[in-house]
C-alpha cells in the first residue's frame, strides 16, 4: 500500500512521542539504580556517569540496617490483609454478583473504596491507642483492611459476573448445595480473579504510607515508612535511599505485571463497558 | 436465613467494625473538643469545630491548594493518557512491550516516587536541574512558585499510566464496525475522533476521571516526602492539613470536622461530574 | 454508472490465500449476489472493494478508474454492515447525515437530504432516537438510509439480513429490491442464504475457497450447475449424489444399476452423478423410454406441511432423498419397497478431478 506523506509524518510523530514517554518513565529508575551502585563517596554528584560500580550501599542496607525487618513487616502485613480480604470478600462478591436486591450494596462497596483515609485514621488511631495496639502489626492490618477489602470485593464482582450462571445450576442439579456449588465449582472457576485481586490488594497494602506512618513504631515499621525516614540529604545517605527505593519498587513491579491483563476488569468492576 | 445473607455476613461484620463504626465515631468526634494532650477532658462543643475550620485560613488555603492540584493533575493526566492510548493502539509492533513499560509508574510506592523526584529535581544534587542549567534554565522546582506545580508533575508521572490503562481497555472494547462505516462514509481522522471515538469513550472517561480525582484528593505522600507543606504553606494539601491538625497539634475534634467537610466536598464533586457528563437530551 | 471490474484479485493473510485470483465484471445497475459457505472469501471480496482491506495483488476498478490503492472515501461506494454499524452515540438523523457531514456539506442541505431519505424509508418519526432505542428492522433501515443518502455509484451489502427474524427478513428483502429498482445503482450483496440469493439477484456469483465456482442468473445456477460444489450447495434439500464410472456404450455404472446417457466422457472415467430430489418420482406403470426404474425402501418421512421429504435406501446402501407433494404422500409408506424413476435428462454428471 502506498502510504501518504501525511500518514508517514503522523506515524513518525506518534512513534517519537511514545519514545519520549518511554524515556521519561525509565530514566528515573535508571538514575536511581546508578545512584545505588555508586561508591558512597560519589553520592549526589549529577555530573558523574562513569565510575567503578560498588555494592557497598546494597551491602549496608541488607546487613547493617532495619530494612530487612521492614520488608518482613510489610510482607507479613500485606499477606494477612489480603488473606482476610479474600475470605470475607469472595463470598460477598459472589452474592452481589448473583442475587437480586444487592444493586445498592455494589455501590456502597465502591463508596467504601472511595472513603478518604483522613476520616478513618482518627478513630482508628484512638481505638488502637485505647487497645494498646499502636506499633503492632495487628493495628496496621486493621487499618489496611479498610481500603483493601472494598477493592478486593469490587474486583471480584466483575469476575463472578463473567462466570455463566449455568455452571452452578449444573452443580446444584448434580446434587450439590448452593454453598458447595459456590466453593467447589465457582471459586475454582475464578481462580485467576482471586489471584489478581489478591495481588492487587497486596500491592496496595505494601505501598501504603499514610496509615503505617501513624500506626507503626520501631517494631512494626513498614518499608514505606522506613523509606520516608531517608529524609536527610547527606551524600552518604543517598545511595542507601536509592537501594531502599529499589527494594520497595521491584517486587510490586513484578507482581503487578503478572496481573496486568486482569487489572481493567478489576478496577472497572464491569462498569467500564460500553 | 437465605444463603445470600450468609454469604455477605463476614464482609458486613468486618466493614461495620473497621469502617462504619470508625465513621460514626468520626462524626461524634467532630462535635467534641478532643485533644490527645487532654484525653480525659473531652467536651461536647456542637458545631464549634466546623465553625473554626470553615474560617481557618490554613484550611481554606489547603482546600484551595488541593483543588488546584486535583484539577490540573487530573486534566493533564486525562489528555496525556488519552493521547498515549490512541498512539499505542495504532502501534503495529511492540505494543505489549510499550504498554508494559508505560504502565509501570502506577504500581510503585508513592513515597518512593516522591523521594525519587525530590532527589532528581533537587537544585544542588539533582540531575535534571544540573542539565537544565547547562542550557541556561535555572528553576527552583521546590521553591514557592513552582513547588505545587512540581508536585502536580510528579502525580502526572505516576498516574497518567492509570488513565492510559483505562483508555486502552476502553478503546479495545469499542466495536470495530462503526469505524469501518466511518471510513466508507468518508470521515477523516479528526471527524472520526471527535464524533465517534470520543462520544463512545465517554463512559470510560467519566469513570476514569472520577476514580483518579477521588484518589488525587487524598494526595499526601509527595507532600510528606518532599515539601512537608512548604515553602510557607504553598503545598499544604487537605490530607496534610488533617494530618498536621490531628497528629502534630493533637486536635482530633477539629481534624475530624475537616475530614467530614472533605467528604461532603467530594460527594458534591462526584454528583456534579456525573450530572455534567450525562448524555445530553436531544430536543 | 457503476461498473466494477476485478482483475486477478488476490488477498492473503500470511500464507493463507483468502482470495485466489478472482476475475469478475459487474455490470452497471446490476444486482449481484456473492454467495458461498462461510469462509469462502465473499465478505473479503466485498471489503476489498470497499477499501477496508488492502489487496495483495491484482486490481479493482470502478467505471474504468483504478481504485485499488484509494481510501474508501475516494471510491464513491456505500456499505451496509451485517450488524448495521450504526454510530451508537448519534441520533438517527446524525447517523444518516454523517457521510454528508464528512463531505463538508452545509447543515441545511444535509437536513434536507436526510429528511428526504427518512421519508423514503419511513424513518421520519424516529429521527431523534438513538440506535439502541430502535428495533432490529429499524436499525437496518437506518443503515440503508445512511448508504443511499450519499447516492454512491455502488452499494455494498454485507449479510445485512442475517440478524433479522424470518418475517422481517422477507420484508426487508422486498424493500431492498424495491430500492434497487428505484435508485438503479449497482448493488453487490453478500449472503450465505441461497434462498435470499435466488430471490434477489440478477446474477449470482458462487464462491468457494477463494475462487469463483460459477457466475450466472439464478435459473442457470439452479438448473445448470457447472461444478459439483455448486450443484451440492444450491437447492434444499440438496442434490442426491452417486459415485460411479463410465462403462462401455456410454453407460453410467452406478450403485443403483446401469443407466444409459449421452456423454462425451471417456470409458473408465470416475464421476459423480447428481439428481435433484424433486426429480425423483414414483415410477409410472406406463413406462416412458427415458426413465430408469429403481426399487428402493422408504426409510424415513418428514412432513413439512405442503411437502414432505422422503428418504429411501437402495439395496446397495445408496441413500436417495425425494421431495413429495402433500397429496402424493399416501403412496409412500414407511418400511415398504417402491419403484421410483430417475429421468435421464434430469441427471447432472460431474467428472471427478483427480488430485
Amino acid at each position: 500500500m502506498i502510504v501518504s506523506f501525511e500518514n508517514r509524518l503522523s506515524r513518525f510523530l506518534g512513534t517519537t512521542a511514545i519514545f519520549i514517554a518511554i524515556i521519561l518513565v525509565l530514566f528515573p529508575f535508571l538514575w536511581i539504580f546508578l545512584e545505588s551502585i555508586k561508591p558512597p563517596s560519589l553520592g549526589g554528584r549529577p555530573d558523574i556517569w562513569r565510575f567503578e560500580p560498588s555494592w557497598e550501599n546494597w551491602h549496608e542496607i541488607v546487613f547493617n540496617s532495619n530494612v530487612p525487618l521492614n520488608i518482613l513487616n510489610s510482607f507479613f502485613i500485606a499477606l494477612i490483609t489480603v488473606v482476610i480480604s479474600l475470605i470475607c470478600g469472595a463470598p460477598a462478591a459472589y452474592a452481589f454478583s448473583r442475587f437480586r436486591g444487592f444493586q445498592g450494596a455494589r455501590y456502597s462497596i465502591l463508596a467504601a473504596e472511595m472513603m478518604p483515609p483522613a476520616i478513618l485514621i482518627l478513630p482508628l488511631f484512638l481505638l488502637l491507642y485505647k487497645l494498646e495496639l499502636i506499633d503492632s502489626r495487628v493495628g496496621v492490618i486493621t487499618a489496611h483492611l479498610t481500603f483493601v477489602v472494598p477493592v478486593v470485593a469490587w474486583f471480584l464482582i466483575g469476575f463472578f459476573d463473567e462466570v455463566p450462571k449455568d455452571l452452578e445450576d449444573q452443580a446444584m442439579i448434580d446434587g450439590y448445595t448452593r454453598f458447595q456449588a459456590f466453593y467447589k465449582v465457582i471459586l475454582p472457576a475464578v481462580r485467576p480473579g482471586l489471584a489478581a485481586a489478591g495481588i492487587f490488594g497486596f500491592v496496595l497494602s505494601w505501598n501504603d504510607l499514610f496509615y503505617s506512618l501513624l500506626l507503626t513504631g520501631a517494631e512494626s515499621r513498614t518499608l514505606p515508612v522506613a523509606i520516608a525516614g531517608f529524609w536527610t540529604f547527606r551524600g552518604i545517605e543517598l545511595g542507601k535511599m536509592a537501594v531502599a527505593i529499589l527494594i520497595a519498587v521491584i517486587p510490586v513491579l513484578i507482581l503487578s505485571y503478572s496481573i496486568q491483563k486482569h487489572l481493567i476488569r478489576g478496577i472497572g468492576g464491569s462498569g467500564v463497558k460500553y | 436465613m437465605h444463603i445470600k445473607y450468609k454469604l455477605i455476613l463476614p464482609l458486613v461484620f468486618l466493614l461495620s467494625g473497621i469502617m462504619l463504626y470508625p465513621f460514626i465515631f468520626s462524626l461524634w468526634l467532630s462535635l467534641q473538643d478532643y485533644r490527645l494532650t487532654r484525653i480525659n477532658d473531652v467536651q461536647f462543643v456542637g458545631f464549634e469545630n466546623f465553625g473554626f475550620i470553615a474560617t481557618d485560613q490554613s484550611f481554606l488555603n489547603a482546600m484551595g491548594n488541593t483543588i488546584s492540584f486535583v484539577a490540573s493533575a487530573v486534566i493533564i493526566e486525562l489528555i496525556f493518557g488519552l493521547s498515549l492510548a490512541l498512539l499505542i493502539q495504532k502501534l503495529l509492533i511492540f505494543r505489549g512491550f510499550v504498554r508494559s513499560i508505560l504502565l509501570a509508574p502506577m504500581f510503585i510506592t508513592p513515597i518512593a516516587v516522591g523521594l525519587m523526584f525530590r532527589f532528581l529535581l533537587n537544585s544542588e544534587i539533582g540531575i535534571i536541574p544540573f542539565y537544565l542549567l547547562r542550557f541556561g534554565v535555572s528553576l527552583d522546582w521546590f521553591g514557592p512558585e513552582l513547588a505545587l506545580f512540581s508536585i502536580v508533575l510528579i502525580d502526572v508521572w505516576q498516574w497518567t499510566p492509570f488513565m492510559l490503562l483505562m483508555f486502552l481497555a476502553g478503546l479495545e472494547a469499542l466495536p470495530k464496525t462503526p469505524f469501518e462505516a466511518a471510513r466508507v462514509d468518508g470521515a477523516g481522522r479528526w471527524l472520526t475522533f471527535s464524533s465517534i471515538t470520543l462520544p463512545m469513550l465517554r463512559p470510560v472517561i467519566v469513570v476514569a476521571l472520577i476514580i483518579r480525582a477521588l484518589d488525587a484528593f487524598k494526595v499526601f505522600e509527595y507532600v510528606f516526602a518532599i515539601t512537608r507543606g512548604g515553602p510557607g504553606n504553598s503545598t499544604e494539601t487537605i490530607m496534610y492539613y488533617i494530618y498536621q491538625t490531628g497528629f502534630r497539634f493533637f486536635r482530633m475534634g477539629e481534624a475530624a470536622a475537616a475530614s467530614i467537610l472533605l467528604i461532603i466536598f467530594i460527594l458534591v464533586f462526584v454528583i456534579l461530574i456525573v450530572y455534567l457528563s450525562r448524555p445530553k437530551v436531544i430536543k | 454508472m457503476g461498473q466494477v471490474d476485478f482483475k486477478n484479485l488476490r488477498k492473503s493473510f500470511g500464507s493463507t490465500n483468502i482470495i485466489d485470483g478472482l476475475n469478475l465484471e459487474i455490470h452497471n445497475s446490476e444486482f449481484l449476489v456473492l454467495l458461498g459457505p462461510s469462509g469462502c472469501g465473499k465478505s473479503t471480496t466485498l471489503r476489498l472493494l470497499a477499501g477496508l482491506e488492502s489487496v495483495s495483488s491484482g486490481t479493482i476498478s470502478i467505471d474504468g478508474c483504478d481504485v485499488t490503492e484509494l481510501e474508501p472515501r475516494d471510491r464513491d461506494i456505500a456499505m451496509v454492515f451485517q450488524n448495521y454499524a450504526l454510530y451508537p452515540t448519534m441520533t438517527v438523523e446524525q447517523n444518516i447525515g454523517f457521510g454528508l457531514k464528512a463531505k463538508k456539506m452545509s447543515p441545511k442541505l444535509i437536513k434536507e437530504k436526510v429528511n428526504e431519505v427518512a421519508d423514503l424509508l419511513g424513518l421520519t418519526h424516529l429521527l431523534n432516537r438513538k440506535p439502541n432505542a430502535l428495533s432490529g428492522g429499524q436499525q437496518q433501515r437506518v443503515a440503508i438510509g445512511r448508504a443511499i443518502v450519499r447516492k454512491p455509484k455502488v452499494f455494498l451489502f454485507d449479510e445485512p439480513l442475517s440478524n433479522l427474524d424470518a418475517n422481517l427478513r422477507l420484508e426487508m428483502r422486498a424493500e431492498i429490491m424495491k430500492l434497487h429498482r428505484e435508485l438503479g445503482a449497482t448493488t453487490i450483496f453478500v449472503t450465505h442464504d441461497q434462498e435470499e440469493a435466488m430471490a434477489m439477484a440478477d446474477r449470482i456469483v458462487i464462491m468457494d475457497k477463494g475462487l469463483i465456482e460459477q457466475v450466472g442468473t439464478p435459473t442457470e445456477i439452479y438448473f445448470q450447475p457447472k461444478t459439483r460444489m455448486v450443484a451440492g450447495f444450491i437447492g434444499n434439500p440438496s442434490m442426491n449424489f452417486m459415485k460411479g464410472e463410465i462403462s462401455k456404450n456410454s453407460e453410467l455404472k452406478l450403485p443403483i444399476g446401469n443407466i444409459k446417457v449421452n456423454t462425451i466422457l471417456n470409458l473408465g472415467q470416475h464421476i459423480d452423478v447428481g439428481i435433484r430430489p424433486e426429480k425423483i418420482k414414483l415410477a409410472d406403470p406406463k413406462r416412458k423410454p427415458n426413465e430408469n426404474i429403481v426399487r428402493v425402501m422408504v426409510t424415513n418421512i418428514e412432513l413439512l406441511g405442503p411437502r414432505a421429504i422422503v428418504k429411501m435406501e437402495h439395496e446397495s446402501g445408496q441413500v436417495l432423498t425425494s421431495v413429495v407433494d402433500h397429496d402424493e404422500i399416501g403412496k409412500y409408506e414407511l418400511g415398504t419397497n417402491i419403484s421410483i424413476s430417475l429421468a435421464s435428462n434430469a441427471l447432472h454428471i460431474f467428472p471427478k478431478i483427480k488430485d
